[in-house]
């Protein structure tokens, strides 16, 4: 219990720690946020009239202390662009995000895991002699580039997949499930996942295959040889199966990264999601946009970690008493 | 800096003895400083970058030291806008709007010295006779008296060459004519195909009744009293009606009032409104909400205050008359302000308005429900994805079209296989090489690629605040040392037409005809210029004229 209390301190020390850090970075950037409001009929009047609004005429201590205490409400203020409270903002893109990244990730480590294990398992073969370099090569290509070709093979050639944004255009939903679950969003989901499952699975694959070949040396996989097992069996049952834990670990991390989203593939499919809210923000200089959406993608990040420790530390008696 | 430049001249007089030929140099004042030209980065903008590397190659030849610097787009206004005398020279674009189809907000905005501090003259330019005739200008009502005071405009701006114009872009847009019927899309000039009058009359040919079109920004907010994003007006204008309307011609026609009629002195419109006018809420459009609608922003909406300053009185007539009164005469009041204010309900922004919070206007409040009364009627907003309006059945001028779907699309590449494919059958943005579009045309064979010039223009702009740019001859050498062909068929791919007004030849009436070439150009000429001027070329570097000396380290 204590434990959790003090792993618990860190995590609010490591938030407050985020949060003062993101306040003053966006501050000292270069660029206004007033610049995005510039127009030719723009008057000193109606700039100080927005410094004010944004309430960018307190001192940086004053904004910093406000600041702190809504956000100890729960409160992460309004975006100076959008003018609406930034967690409604960033919730309304949130879930596409967190979507895409998930059907990539899985695509991703299913195929690097069984992809890994065949090769381990034909090491010094021919298979192998082609698939490692054409792992790296995808795994080295930009993901524009992978993107724009996939869109020019599979949408504009063959027509098989729509070329951008989530749904089709003006199609209605009763229910934001009815809308992510249809075939209709599914089929757009295709092109950006795949194109990010391409760019993921070097990871997972190469990691699942120099663990297999690890495992293979044991002597239990000599040992189910003799007993007459056969290949499949040991591949699957055996080496597999331990081979996967850190595959395992690094897909838990990859979870975690997932809510940044991704920003180079929201932009070439035209796909709703927050790693494009983050750039305009940035952009435009909305600081109660930018920093809110970082701190809300830090929290989540730490508050998974927080949650990993403290699960490892019920389940595993040597992380217990390594901490004693 | 004085010093050092005494002994070169030392240096350089007695290495002209040494060769036997005569000092000619004696006369000059120091070297001008490495210049920096500010441009959006390449990336960002890759015609701007472009134009700014070739003018710089061409200033080079002239023996001067210049750097171009590409950056992202907030740190070159943080630059430009709000450190006005630590630049030097930065490349800048105006975009067209349909509210510059009355060249007053650009010709009295951009140079007028009122705004050197704080608004859009970021030049710093100051010139009492400029000054003197645009506010003339504003206040004559006769067209053709106004238009020989705008060309006089046009005159002075070129010789003093406030700004280096380069191009007018080409627009190009595209639309599916197996989808919708050629006849019925109409040009805007200036603006080109996607202006509100083809939305509002365009006619579907088949079964494909919906309108699918693309933008590359984000919205940024649909409300009637907020200027925001370009492409939010889009979508505004659709959706709230206004007493007149920019015409095809460029000029302001009746619309939500049916007559527009001003007094003798111009100082006094009466306008009577269309019978029937609806809300989309069903409640009656009255003339309670037309002075609502005018007198709201005073208080409440900033960015349209200006627009209705002049406004000294309104008086309600009868049911469906109102009669404004100004301040003084107005010329631009038809296009700046009955054009552009938008007619909002009271009865849904009144309440909205009594109950803001501390520190904010109508710019801050989000409605669920946008109850306009135009040919078009909010349905909804995906953020990042898609606007969706339906059509207006009871408006007198109703849509033909089922639903206007204007989504994102972020990649540009991609529009044109949407194009194709039939996921856009209407392409309102397009920023990508407009030989790429053709090309597409011609491949499709139903699509029907449009082009118009701009109101807008790409320029470069210099900082008066800083020597050698106080001087107008240098920046006359400096402009006639551009090679303005080059750059348009270079960095725009020829679709452009070169510049050298704030008036676009779009606004065919306004425009002064033959301004464009009345710049005469070339290095040789540039040169001239220069020595005329009393500036010295000495070891390839330019100097200043004898006893003027470098006021800035760089």
């Amino acid at each position: 219990m204590v434990y959790v209390l003090k792993r618990f301190v860190h995590m609010i020390f490591v938030l407050w720690a985020v949060a003062t850090i993101l306040f003053f970075m966006f501050r000292t950037m270069p660029g206004s946020p007033l610049a995005a409001f510039l127009d030719t009929t723009t008057s000193a009047e109606q700039q100080e009239a927005l410094i004010r609004q944004f309430g960018l005429n307190k001192t940086l201590g004053e904004q910093y202390w406000l600041f702190l205490t809504n956000l100890i409400q729960g409160d992460l203020g309004q975006s100076f662009f959008f003018r609406k409270p930034v967690t409604e903002v960033v919730m309304g893109v949130l879930p596409n995000s967190i979507i895409l990244m998930l059907a990539s990730l899985i695509i991703a480590y299913i195929f690097g895991i069984v992809a890994g294990a065949y090769l381990a398992w034909r090491r010094g073969s021919w298979v192998e002699g082609v698939g490692i370099p054409l792992v790296l090569t995808t795994r080295a290509a930009p993901e524009f580039w992978l993107g724009m070709v996939l869109l020019a093979f599979f949408s504009f050639q063959l027509g098989w997949f729509p070329s951008g944004g989530a749904n089709t255009s003006g199609s209605d939903w009763e229910s934001g499930w009815q809308r992510v679950t249809s075939l209709d969003y599914i089929s757009h989901l295709a092109l950006p996942a795949i194109t990010l499952a391409i760019y993921l699975q070097g990871l997972p694959l190469l990691l699942m295959r120099s663990n297999m070949l690890n495992v293979l040396q044991e002597e239990f996989i000599t040992m189910a040889r003799m007993k007459g097992l056969s290949t499949s069996t040991i591949v699957m049952r055996h080496a597999a199966r331990n081979a996967l834990l850190p595959v395992a670990t690094a897909f838990a991390l990859g979870i975690g990264g997932a809510v940044g989203g991704n920003v180079v593939v929201e932009t070439v499919f035209s796909w709703p999601g927050i790693g494009r809210l983050l750039v305009n923000a940035v952009a435009a200089s909305d600081y109660p946009l930018a920093q809110g959406a970082f701190l809300m993608i830090t929290g989540v990040l730490v508050i998974m970690n927080f949650i990993a420790d403290v699960t490892y530390h019920l389940l595993d008696p040597r992380v217990r008493d390594a901490t004693r | 800096m004085h010093t050092k430049s005494k002994g070169l001249l030392y240096a350089a007089m007695t290495a002209g003895m040494i060769a036997g030929t005569p000092p000619v140099m004696a006369d000059a004042g120091d070297p001008i400083r490495e210049l920096t030209l500010i441009s959006r980065a390449q990336a960002a903008n890759p015609s701007q970058f472009q134009a700014a590397e070739l003018i710089a190659q061409q200033w080079r030849q002239l023996g001067l030291d210049v750097a171009v610097r590409g950056m992202p787009r907030p740190q070159q206004s943080d630059a430009v806008w709000y450190n006005r005398d630590t630049w030097d020279l930065t490349m800048w674009q105006m975009v067209g709007r349909p509210e510059r189809s009355d060249p007053d907000e650009l010709i009295y905005n951009l140079f007028h010295s009122s705004t050197r501090d704080a608004g859009f003259n970021f030049v710093g330019y100051a010139n009492e006779e400029y000054d003197r005739i645009v506010e003339q200008q504003r206040v004559t009502a006769d067209l053709d008296e106004r238009k020989a005071l705008i060309d006089q405009l046009q005159d002075i701006v070129n010789e003093d060459q406030v700004y280096a114009f380069l191009v007018h872009p080409l627009q190009t847009y595209a639309f599916n004519s197996t989808v919708w019927n050629a006849s019925t899309v109409v040009e805007q000039a200036g603006l080109g195909i996607k202006n509100f009058w083809t939305f509002s009359g365009i006619e579907p040919l088949g079964d494909q009744t919906d309108m699918i079109l693309n933008s590359s920004d984000e919205l940024n907010a649909i409300n009637p009293f907020y200027i925001s994003g370009a492409t939010d007006s889009w979508v505004t204008e659709l959706i709230w009606d206004r007493m007149m309307r920019i015409g095809p011609d460029g000029l302001a026609q009746p619309w939500a009032a049916e007559s527009v009629s001003w007094t003798e002195d111009a100082q006094s419109v009466t306008m009577t409104m269309r019978e029937g006018m609806m809300w989309h809420d069903g409640e009656p459009v009255t003339t309670e909400d037309v002075v609502f609608s005018f007198t709201a922003p005073l208080d409440y909406a900033p960015m349209y205050r200006p627009f209705v300053e002049d406004i000294s009185n309104i008086e309600v007539i009868d049911e469906r008359t109102v009669r404004f009164d100004l301040n003084e005469p107005n010329a631009a009041f038809e296009t700046s302000t009955l054009a552009k204010i938008n007619l909002a309900p009271k009865h849904v922004w009144e309440p909205l308005l009594a109950n803001l919070g501390e520190g904010e206007n109508a710019e801050s409040i989000v409605e669920d429900e946008r109850i306009g009364s135009g040919p078009f009627k909010f349905n909804r907003w995906a953020p990042q994805q898609e606007v969706v309006l339906d059509p207006n059945e009871d408006h007198w001028a109703a849509p033909e079209m089922d639903r206007f779907i204007l989504r994102i699309v972020l990649n540009v590449e991609a529009t044109l296989g949407m194009l194709r494919s039939g996921e856009l059958n209407f392409l309102s943005d397009y920023t990508g090489d407009p030989a790429l579009l053709f090309e597409a045309a011609e491949a499709d064979g139903s699509i029907e690629v449009i082009e118009s010039v701009d109101i807008g223009f790409q320029f470069l702009a210099f900082n008066h605040r800083r020597p050698p740019f106080n001087d107008a001859t240098f920046r006359r050498a400096l402009s006639a040392a551009i090679n303005r062909d080059l750059i348009r068929n270079a960095a725009y791919n020829g679709f452009a037409v070169n510049a050298n007004s704030a008036v676009s030849p779009a606004l065919s009436f306004w425009h002064k005809d033959g301004i464009t070439e009345e710049l005469e150009t070339g290095i040789d000429l540039a040169k001239s210029i220069l020595e005329n001027g009393g500036y010295v070329l000495e070891d390839g570097t330019l100097h200043y004229p004898m006893g003027q000396t470098e006021q800035f380290d760089n």
